[in-house]
Parts: C-alpha cells; sequence; structure tokens
C-alpha cells in the first residue's frame, strides 16, 4: 500500500537533508517526539496509514522468521535475517513511488516485500533454485547484490540514464556500514554527485559487518560521509519508521526536484545473526543485544498505536493472522519450488547462439543420457 | 466426518551450514505424546560451540525421541518422529545426508559425489568404445580414398612417424579407422606389398614385413617358448634308393613325384602311431598337453618370399600314393606363393628337406605349437658298413629336435629309430601299415 | 624497434563485399567512422570513459564526437574505471547501450570485479530477463615504448570469463565493421584494440553492409601450404611479415586472423590445419597460460590426425612486460615467429 506524497517547499529540502542531528519522529517508549522539524514530510500520515505501516512490518517480521526455520529444516542452503531492521526497510521502501527503482544488498527482503514482490521468488536463491527470483522491470527492483557495495554504482548508472532523459522518477540504493568501505561506494558516490543524478544512498547502519563493529569502518558518522562530494546527509533513528519514512521521502523530493543525490544513514541493529551460518555470541554480547532488543521497531510502533488508541485486539488479531497466512504460504510455496532441469544449468549465459556453449551443452546432456538416474 | 489421515515423519537432523558431521543433543524442548506447532522449538544442538535451537518442520503429535541429551546425532540421521495430521504429501524433512563436511560460511557446504558411478544405461558401451568425437568440428564420415583432391590424409603423429621412416607417402595409403583414418595397419598391410629396399653406400636396409616377418616371428617364439633338444640317426637307405627307382619306372605311377622325403613322410606318419607324444602341443594356458589322434603333416618349403610350412591334413589317413601327391601339391603350391592360410595352419609335425640344399644334418627348429620337426638330410654315397663289409651305400642323416616338455630323450630316440628303420628297411611300409 | 608499416593487401579484399565507398584509413579513424556511424543510428548509444569527450581520447578514437553528439552521449567520466563500467551497468539496465572506454589495458584491473562478477554474469543472474548490452573498448598490446602498465595483453582473463564475449581486429576494414558490431550485439563485448596499429592505414568500406562478415568469424588473410600461424590483434601484421619473409625462403605460410576469442572460430582454423598439418599460434601475451595453451589443446584433440607436428605457440615470457629497452626481446617478431616455424618443419 503506498502513502501519499507530500509536496515539501524546495528551499526546506537541503536544510532537511543536511541535517546535523539524529532524526527521531517516535521516541524508544512509543512517544511522538517534538521539535524534529521533519514531522512536517509524515503530517499527512494518519492512524490508518499508521496501522498499514505496523501491519507490513509485521509480515516482514514474520516472513523472515519462517524463512529462518526453513533454513534450520534445510530448505534452504542459507538465510540473511533483517530481524530488527524492519522500520528502515519499511519505511523507506514505503516512500517509493512505482516508477521508482530500487537496488539492493542480499538483506532487503522488507523492501522487495513492499515493492510487491513474492516472497516464495524471494526465496528462490536462498534456497539454490536459481541466481535471481523476479524480473527487475517489474517490480522496479534489481536482484539483490552480493558483491557487497557494487549495487550503488548500478543506481547510479540507472539515476543518470534518468538524467539524461530528463526523467521524473528517482533511484534508491540500500547497502550496509560495512559496505561504505568499499571503493564501489565511494566511486558512487563521486559519479552521484558529479552528474547529479537522482539517487538516494540509503545506508542500514545495523552496528555490524558479520563480526566487525562499525566503527572499524568508520571513525565518522556514516552520515557525514557524503559531504566530501557535496552530498548532504542526514542520520535517523533506524527503528522509527516514520523518521525512515520522512527522511526517505525528503530525499527523494530532492531528487525529484533536479537537486541530486543525498546520503541517508539508518541507524538500527542486525538483531540476528549475519547470516544462518553466523554465530554472534562468539563477538558481541547479550547485553549489547538486549540493549537493542529495547528499542524494537515493531514494539515502539505497538505502543505508538495504543496510546493513540488506533490499535485493539480485532487489529492484532488481523495481523497476526495476515503474517501467519503469509508464513504459510511461503513454507508451502518453498517446499513446492521444483528443482532446476540440467539443461538449465547452460541457459541465459548469453543472448546470442555461441557455438563453444551449444556444444558443451549438448555433449553434457548426452553424456547424462547414457547413465540412468541419480536417486 | 471421515479421520484425519495420519502419517509419522521423522525430522532428519539437517545441514545447518557450519560445517557440521554431527550435533550434541543439549536439551529437548518436547517428549513423546506431546503436541508440537509448526516451528515450535524441539530440540537445542551443540555445533561447534554454537547452540542452534532446530524447530520443527511439522505440526502434530511426538512420537519418539531418537536421540538422549548428552547423545551425538550425524547429520541425515533421524532426530525425532511426530505423528502429523497433516495429509500435504511432502516428503521426509530432511537436507542432504552427507558424511563429511567442511566448514563454509554460506551455502549448503560442499557436497560429496555419488560413492558408485551410475549404472550406464541399456549396458551401452564403454567410453573407450565410442569414436573420437571431437566436441565442435565432427570428422569425415567415410574412409578416405587415397589421393583424394583437397583432403590431407589422416594419421595418428606415431603412424605419420612410421610412414616417413619408411618413406611412405600416406596420400598413398588406403585408410580404414574412423573416418578414413590411416592406422598402424593399413601402413604396415601398404608396406607388405611393393615396396624396395633402400640401397645406401655401406648397407642396404630392407623393410622386415610380410613372409619374413612372419617366419622371423615364428623363429623367435619357437626358440623362446619350447625348450628344445635334438637327436641324431645315420642310416644306410640304399633298399629304399633301389625301392624308389622301381616305383618310378612304374607306369602306373607315372606323373607321382616319389622321393626319399615321400618315404620319410610315411615313416613318420607310421611311426608316431607307437609314439604319439611327438604329435602333441603343450597348451601354457590350461596347464595340459593335446596329443593329437591325427596328423596334419606340415612340409617346410622354401617359397619366393621366404620360408613356408604348409601342412597335410589327416596325412594318417592318406595312402602313400594320396600322400605324394599331396604332398607335391602342397609344395608347388607353397612355391609359387599360392598358400592358403588354411594350408598354413593347424600343423601337427613337421618335415624339414634340408637334403635338397646339399647338407648332411640340421638342428631344425620347432614349428611353434609342435612337438616335434624332422630334418631330412641329402641323401650321400658313402663307405659304409654292409654285410661285414666296407661298400658305399646311400646313406642319410635324420635329425629330430623336440621339445623336451613333450618328449624325452628316450622317446625321441626311439621314435627316431622307428623312422629311421623304415627308411633303412622299406618293407616296413606294408609291415607296419 | 621500428614500428612496421604494413598495409594488407588481402585483408579487405578476401571476403568483404566492396560495394562502393572505400577509402584508406588509419585503424584509429577506422574506429571513430564505426563509432560515429553506429552512433548516428540509435540514439540509445552513450559512450562513457576518461578524456574522450573534450579531449578525443589519449588516441583520438573518440575525436569529435562530443561536439557532434553532446555531452548526454559522449560523456566524460571522473577517474575511476569501477565506476565507470559499475556505472554502466545501470544505464544499461535502464534501456541504454554504453560503450565504455578503458584508457589503457593496465588501468582494467580496477574494474575488473564489476566486468566479470556483474557484466559477465548478469543476464544468467537474471535468468535471461536482463541482459546488458555494453561494449568495453581496452587500447592493448605493447610495442609503442611506453611505461609501465601500458602495454598489458590482458584478453585471457576476460576470454575466460563465461558471459563475455571477446574481439580484437587487427586492421582499419575490420575494426571499422566489429566496433559496430559490438555496439549492436546484445551480450556484453569486451573490445581489445591493438594500440601500436592505431596509426596503421588500411582500406575500409564504409558502405558495405555489417553482416558481410560475421563478428565472430576468423578470416584466412594469407593463403598459404607448408604451415598455419594463427594469430590476432596486434600480432597479424606480424605474422604477415613473418610469412613475406618465408616466401623468400621457399616456405608457404597460412595466416589466419582470428578476429574473435571468446568465441574463437575453430572451425575455419581447423579447416586450415587440416590443410597445412602444422600450427603456431602467436600473441604479445605471456606464453603460460595465454589463449594459445586453449587452441593447442583443441586443435590438437581436433585435428590430431592431421598433425605431422605438436602444436607451437610463440608469445611473451613469463615476466611482467618489461622496460621499453627491453621490450624488442619479449615481444614476438618475425624472426620468432619463423624460428617456431622452423621447428615445426623440421622432420
Amino acid at each position: 500500500m503506498a502513502i501519499a506524497q507530500l509536496k515539501v517547499p524546495a528551499e526546506r529540502l537541503t536544510a532537511w537533508a543536511d541535517y546535523d542531528g539524529l532524526v527521531q519522529l517516535i521516541s524508544v517508549d512509543g512517544q511522538r517526539t517534538v521539535g524534529c522539524p521533519h514531522w512536517d514530510l509524515v503530517a499527512d500520515v494518519d492512524a490508518l496509514q499508521l496501522r498499514d505501516l505496523y501491519r507490513d512490518m509485521a509480515i516482514v517480521r514474520r516472513l523472515d522468521a519462517e524463512a529462518m526455520a526453513l533454513q534450520r529444516q534445510g530448505e534452504l542452503g542459507l538465510w540473511a535475517p533483517l530481524l530488527g531492521q524492519e522500520a528502515a526497510q519499511v519505511g523507506s521502501a514505503r516512500a517509493l513511488r512505482p516508477d521508482d527503482f530500487a537496488f539492493t544488498s542480499y538483506r532487503e527482503h522488507g523492501v522487495a516485500y513492499c515493492r510487491g514482490v513474492d516472497p516464495v521468488d524471494m526465496l528462490r536463491m536462498w534456497r539454490g533454485s536459481g541466481l535471481s527470483g523476479w524480473d527487475p522491470a517489474r517490480y522496479n527492483i534489481a536482484t539483490p547484490a552480493i558483491i557487497v557495495g557494487s549495487q550503488a554504482l548500478h543506481a547510479t548508472g540507472y539515476a543518470l540514464g534518468l538524467t539524461l532523459e530528463d526523467a521524473k522518477s528517482a533511484v534508491i540504493t540500500y547497502f550496509g556500514d560495512g559496505a561504505t568501505s568499499e571503493g564501489d561506494i565511494a566511486e558512487a558516490l563521486g559519479f552521484a554527485a558529479s552528474y547529479m543524478v537522482p539517487l538516494v544512498f540509503f545506508c542500514q547502519n545495523n552496528q555490524w559487518a558479520i563480526s566487525e563493529p562499525v566503527r572499524l569502518q568508520s571513525h565518522a558518522s556514516i552520515a557525514q560521509r557524503g559531504r566530501g562530494y557535496g552530498i548532504p546527509g542526514v542520520q535517523v533513528d533506524g527503528n522509527d519508521v516514520l523518521a525512515v519514512l520522512a527522511a526517505t521521502r525528503l530525499a527523494l523530493a530532492r531528487a525529484y526536484a533536479g537537486q541530486g543525490p543525498t546520503l541517508i544513514e539508518a541507524v538500527t541493529y542486525r538483531m540476528g545473526p549475519h547470516t544462518t551460518s553466523d554465530d554472534p555470541t562468539r563477538y558481541r554480547s547479550r547485553a549489547e543485544e538486549e540493549e537493542w532488543r529495547a528499542k524494537d521497531p515493531l514494539v515502539r510502533l505497538r505502543a505508538l498505536l495504543h496510546s493513540e488508541g488506533v490499535a485493539d485486539d480485532g487489529f492484532e488479531h488481523e495481523v497476526a493472522a495476515a503474517a501467519g497466512n503469509a508464513a504459510t504460504a511461503l513454507r508451502s510455496g518453498v517446499l513446492d519450488m521444483p528443482n532446476p532441469e540440467p539443461a538449465a544449468l547452460f541457459e541465459h549465459v548469453y543472448a546470442d547462439p555461441h557455438p563453444l556453449l551449444e556444444a558443451e551443452r549438448d555433449t553434457y546432456l548426452q553424456y547424462l543420457a547414457e547413465y540412468d538416474e541419480v536417486s | 466426518m471421515p479421520p484425519a489421515v495420519t502419517d509419522v515423519r521423522s525430522f532428519l537432523l539437517p545441514d545447518l551450514g557450519e560445517g557440521l558431521t554431527e550435533a550434541e543433543v543439549v536439551a529437548w524442548h518436547v517428549a513423546p505424546g506431546d503436541t508440537v506447532a509448526l516451528n515450535e522449538v524441539l530440540v537445542e544442538v551443540e555445533t561447534e560451540k554454537a547452540v542452534v535451537e532446530l524447530p520443527s518442520p511439522f505440526a502434530g503429535t511426538v512420537v519418539e525421541l531418537f536421540a538422549s541429551s548428552g547423545d551425538t546425532v550425524e547429520v541425515g540421521a533421524p532426530l525425532i518422529s511426530i505423528e502429523t495430521a497433516d495429509s500435504a504429501a511432502a516428503p521426509d524433512v530432511a537436507s542432504a545426508p552427507t558424511a563429511e563436511k567442511v566448514s563454509v560460511l554460506v551455502g549448503y557446504g560442499p557436497s560429496e559425489p555419488a560413492p558408485s558411478r551410475r549404472r550406464r544405461r541399456g549396458g551401452g558401451r564403454t567410453r573407450h568404445d565410442r569414436p573420437e568425437q571431437p566436441s565442435i568440428t565432427p570428422l569425415p564420415s567415410q574412409p578416405t580414398t587415397p589421393g583424394a583432391t583437397g583432403s590431407r590424409p589422416l594419421a595418428a603423429p606415431p603412424v605419420r612417424f612410421m610412414a616417413r621412416q619408411q618413406g611412405v607417402d600416406l596420400a598413398e595409403v588406403t585408410g580404414h579407422g574412423p573416418g578414413g583414418i590411416v592406422t598402424r595397419e593399413d601402413l604396415a598391410a601398404h608396406l607388405a606389398t611393393s615396396t624396395p629396399p633402400r640401397q645406401g653406400e655401406r648397407e642396404t636396409r630392407s623393410p622386415v614385413r610380410g613372409v619374413q616377418k612372419h617366419m622371423a616371428d615364428a623363429m623367435v617364439r619357437s626358440a623362446t617358448t619350447a625348450p628344445q633338444a635334438c637327436v641324431f640317426l645315420t642310416v644306410d637307405v640304399t633298399p629304399t634308393s633301389e625301392l624308389l627307382g622301381r616305383l618310378r619306372a612304374n607306369e602306373r605311377l607315372e606323373g607321382v613325384k616319389l622321393t626319399m622325403l615321400t618315404v620319410a613322410a610315411r615313416a613318420v606318419v607310421l611311426a608316431l602311431r607307437d609314439h604319439p607324444a611327438l604329435n602333441s602341443s603343450w597348451d601354457d594356458v590350461t596347464k595340459e598337453i593335446a596329443t593329437k589322434h591325427y596328423v596334419n603333416l606340415g612340409i617346410a618349403v622354401a617359397g619366393p618370399r621366404g620360408l613356408v610350412v604348409p601342412n597335410v591334413k589327416d596325412a594318417h589317413d592318406l595312402g602313400f600314393r594320396d600322400l605324394a601327391t599331396a604332398l607335391e601339391t602342397l609344395t608347388e603350391r607353397a612355391r609359387s606363393a599360392r598358400s592358403t592360410p588354411a594350408e598354413l595352419s593347424g600343423g601337427t609335425i613337421t618335415i624339414t628337406n634340408v637334403g635338397v640344399f646339399g647338407v648332411d644334418a640340421g638342428v631344425p627348429l620347432l614349428n611353434p605349437g609342435e612337438a616335434a620337426i624332422l630334418a631330412l638330410g641329402a641323401v650321400q654315397r658313402r663307405p659304409w658298413e654292409h654285410d661285414g663289409e666296407v661298400a658305399l651305400r646311400d646313406v642319410v642323416t635324420l635329425s629330430l629336435a623336440f621339445d623336451h616338455r613333450l618328449v624325452d630323450g628316450e622317446g625321441a630316440s626311439r621314435f627316431l629309430r622307428a623312422v629311421g628303420g623304415t627308411l633303412a628297411d622299406p618293407t616296413n611300409l606294408i609291415v607296419l601299415s | 624497434m621500428a614500428i612496421a608499416t604494413v598495409t594488407n593487401p588481402t585483408t579487405a579484399a578476401a571476403t568483404s563485399v566492396a560495394t562502393g565507398h572505400v577509402t584508406t584509413m588509419s585503424l584509429g579513424k577506422a574506429l571513430n567512422a564505426g563509432l560515429r556511424q553506429a552512433m548516428t543510428n540509435d540514439p540509445k548509444i552513450v559512450l562513457m570513459g576518461e578524456d574522450i569527450g573534450k579531449l578525443g581520447g589519449v588516441f583520438r578514437v573518440t575525436e569529435g564526437l562530443q561536439a557532434d553528439f553532446g555531452e548526454r552521449r559522449v560523456i566524460d567520466t571522473p577517474l575511476a574505471e569501477s565506476g565507470v563500467i559499475g556505472t554502466a551497468v545501470g544505464l544499461a539496465l535502464r534501456g541504454y547501450r554504453p560503450v565504455c572506454e578503458i584508457q589503457f589495458d593496465g588501468f582494467v584491473y580496477p574494474a575488473f570485479d564489476q566486468i566479470v562478477s556483474q557484466v559477465a554474469k548478469f543476464r544468467y543472474r537474471n535468468e535471461g530477463r536482463v541482459g546488458l548490452p555494453i561494449t568495453i573498448r581496452i587500447p592493448y598490446g605493447g610495442g609503442i615504448g611506453a611505461v609501465e602498465h601500458h602495454s598489458e595483453s590482458p584478453e585471457a582473463y576476460f576470454a575466460h570469463t563465461a558471459g563475455l564475449r571477446v574481439v580484437t581486429p587487427s586492421n582499419a576494414g575490420d575494426a571499422h565493421r566489429m566496433i559496430q558490431q559490438a555496439i549492436a550485439s546484445d551480450d556484453p563485448v569486451i573490445f581489445f584494440e591493438p594500440k601500436r596499429r592505431y596509426w596503421e592505414k588500411g582500406d575500409v568500406d564504409t558502405d558495405a553492409p555489417l553482416d558481410a562478415m560475421p563478428l565472430h568469424r576468423a578470416r584466412v588473410v594469407r593463403e598459404g601450404t607448408d604451415i598455419t600461424v594463427a594469430a590476432y590483434g596486434p600480432m597479424v601484421t606480424t605474422s604477415l611479415e613473418a610469412a613475406g619473409i618465408g616466401t623468400e625462403e621457399g616456405i608457404s605460410l597460412e595466416v589466419v586472423d582470428l578476429r574473435s576469442l571468446s568465441p574463437i572460430d575453430f572451425e575455419t582454423l581447423e579447416t586450415s590445419v587440416r590443410k597445412t598439418g602444422r600450427l603456431v599460434v602467436v600473441h604479445e601475451a605471456p606464453v603460460f597460460g595465454g589463449l594459445g595453451a586453449e587452441i593447442a589443446a583443441r586443435v590438437g584433440e581436433n585435428c590430431f590426425y592431421s598433425l605431422e607436428a605438436p602444436v607451437r605457440r610463440v608469445g611473451g615470457f613469463a615476466t611482467p612486460y618489461p622496460p621499453s629497452k627491453l621490450e624488442r626481446h619479449f615481444l614476438p617478431d618475425a624472426d620468432r615467429i619463423l624460428h617456431e616455424v622452423d621447428r615445426c618443419l623440421q622432420p
């Protein structure tokens, strides 16, 4: 469900995008904060839309947990959980217009969900049935990038294309705190600034890159990194869905208005392991996890909804049911997913016929035909 | 309402992607009889110092726990069985069970290949039976005829080398290998036809081929497989010479070639009746001695290309005259290089007439596969003992070489004396028949 | 070492259909003309690279194009090779046909990841739903007396990467046609330009239809009977020199210009080898692990029964590219080629 866009006066855009404080609109205990100018950006968000945001986050969390379970049950080779980052992903993705385009890393399942991708398709690459799951052009979201940081350049190029066409849409690229050390991010910031492309750089600083704390990647705030390139940066509370929504809307508005790229640092926490192969107990403390558990994005939005009297038991049940149904559909879709045929190995390498590849394919299929099936 | 379809399903310990070969059960969260929901935590297992909770893949009732707290379970082994009410036919949940895993950060980890080769369909040919299949460009499918324009002859590098050494132009050789490749055999066959020897200044080199090659191979085989010994006997054959003279004058035998060799041949056949060991062969494979009940009498002939040894089949069944005729025919054919492969194989004993070359005796080499060979020397006029006095008589030396695995000195000597006895006294031809 | 200026009399004549407009121009100018023709026909083509706009490229290959097509179609980029290729990926996703220039062979390595991890694998990763019709132009090879990193031959790394097509013209006529074909290909193409030949002139038929000679087909540029010499890029000219000397000595060399390194046209090459029975492969890149090894192995397999001698290779040594004073020892020349030819012809 899309959220209506708010028109913001141009002169305020850059000022709010180049913000020195942490943007927070909902406090940890679920109260609306006072004094943050970015409230104007989400003034239109009513109770219904708040409930939609909550429902999105709840479903995304539930899908993520189901995927974890499926991996533990041997149905997926691997899974990178987004637990704790629901607000950062849903809040930003719900700011996008349908014709905006997203380039993500391998953890933005929440963004893909908001773009309309079927969760079963999201799991194809984790199950190993394919290297991707959907048609990027259909949902305007690229196949997740596994090479860390590579997607920022792709996003820059796509946005450059929009500039060449004087198109009215924008691009958002997601990456983590670890990615900011990669050269490709630096080059992307440089190119994006030089060409003033309509691009939102969205960094989810979830504090950890596997076992490396963010302090190893940077001694300065990531939001400030863009300044060296002339790109304004704003740091937001990544567990505050309204703050994230506000900041993303702001950055998109700048992009649509031809003001160039913005860098958003969403401060959040990777509550789970890096992937199902990771063991966080080896490098971080339970105490730190508990500290961040207290800042849970769903808990605080729920508290806000309750305190404002817009969420009753009926709503809770409805959300739980929706989440449960989504999980059930995911499970059965994954278990039913057909395994690829051997011939699929050779497909889609090239657009045009390639004699060597065809010969190898024919030879291999002929070879297979000489043996009984492996049970 | 019909009863729910139930199914007891096992949850096998999955590959958790952490380099697991096994895991230790730390604590069960359920017991048999408990109702469990989908994804409800069943058990905590420990893998390399990390404790992992395993969620239930099924909803239902716990039937059995297959391990106790503290037990080590291997990946792929069953942990728990649950009776489900769910009739959806999903297969038992497990990942590919593997014995050895390598620690990996992502993914299923390396999987072991199937321990044994899959069965070939239809018991088909092995890889080695298939003709060369180049991956992109196929070979021509017909045998190339020599001299075909535009395409070069095909041959493996060693064959090319051989051809070059022999001075053969491969374009003139018909290739019978797949796609018309000239094989080693093709080249050999070509060389067996007509190439002349190369004349150098200090030596002439002739390629070894054809009959010469065959003889050389046979001789080497003979010399290296059978331990050969030889006995000699010199006999006064004057009565046989006189008999032959009278037989040749007989009109009824006109045109039939009768020589000392003919008598020797008949003598051998007759002597074999009492000395069958000289008509046997040594089977080294089965470790048996095959004693023939027939005599295929070989006769060594100097053919135009070298020594050939055709044999008279079932010589034991032939009368004197027929034997003579057979020998003559065989000899003529061999001398004009018209011996058939059948004639040249299957012999059981051989006679070689070295006497035609004027020598007295020789130590012949066995025809491989036979037990004995008799060399007949020239008939010489020699002073000899006759009726108590020295007289000039027709004397012949017989040399018998034999395979000492099959015959010993005594056996060989007795046989030779029998043969010699008939040559000395041709009445044996009648007496022994 | 003098750079030979040899015009190739047989190249344009052999198989191209000369329809009308044949001029003599340098290989660099032929590329320029080809780019111009492509950009005129397809408004989605966008050139990107360092110094390609105002300066026209350090080898002048893109001279005059920004003036004529504008800054939105000929884009000067920041100094960041990975950035150039990665941005091209995004542009291609948006529907453009980017033609990227890497300024020198030795500078492609920062972009290596974007090329092999992204460009090469994109179509496969996305199961055919999207492809990247990107052309990456790279001047390569030595023989220009340059400093370090300006004389590399990295073509094997890219030919070895599935998902990429790799081609290299040896002469002006092919350069003009092949750059257009590479750009038109819906697959990513690495286009290696032999920089020492940029100034060599050859015949270019600007009216000839592009499909008269397929992009990935090899060409027999000189017929012969005793031995086949397979070469590509800058070594084709060198091989033709060797063939000329061979004629004086009484040996007849057949020279095959491979033109395409992935895929390689083995059919043309093997037809030649079956005719001559011998093959020498020539490239500037080091022999060890070079493309000559793949060619030797495959021709050895497929032409085993036609070979009179083992396939031999001439190429650089297993050293980094040497200082310019030594490069004449590193680079194969006509003598080194004929030396290997002699070894093949020995009984």
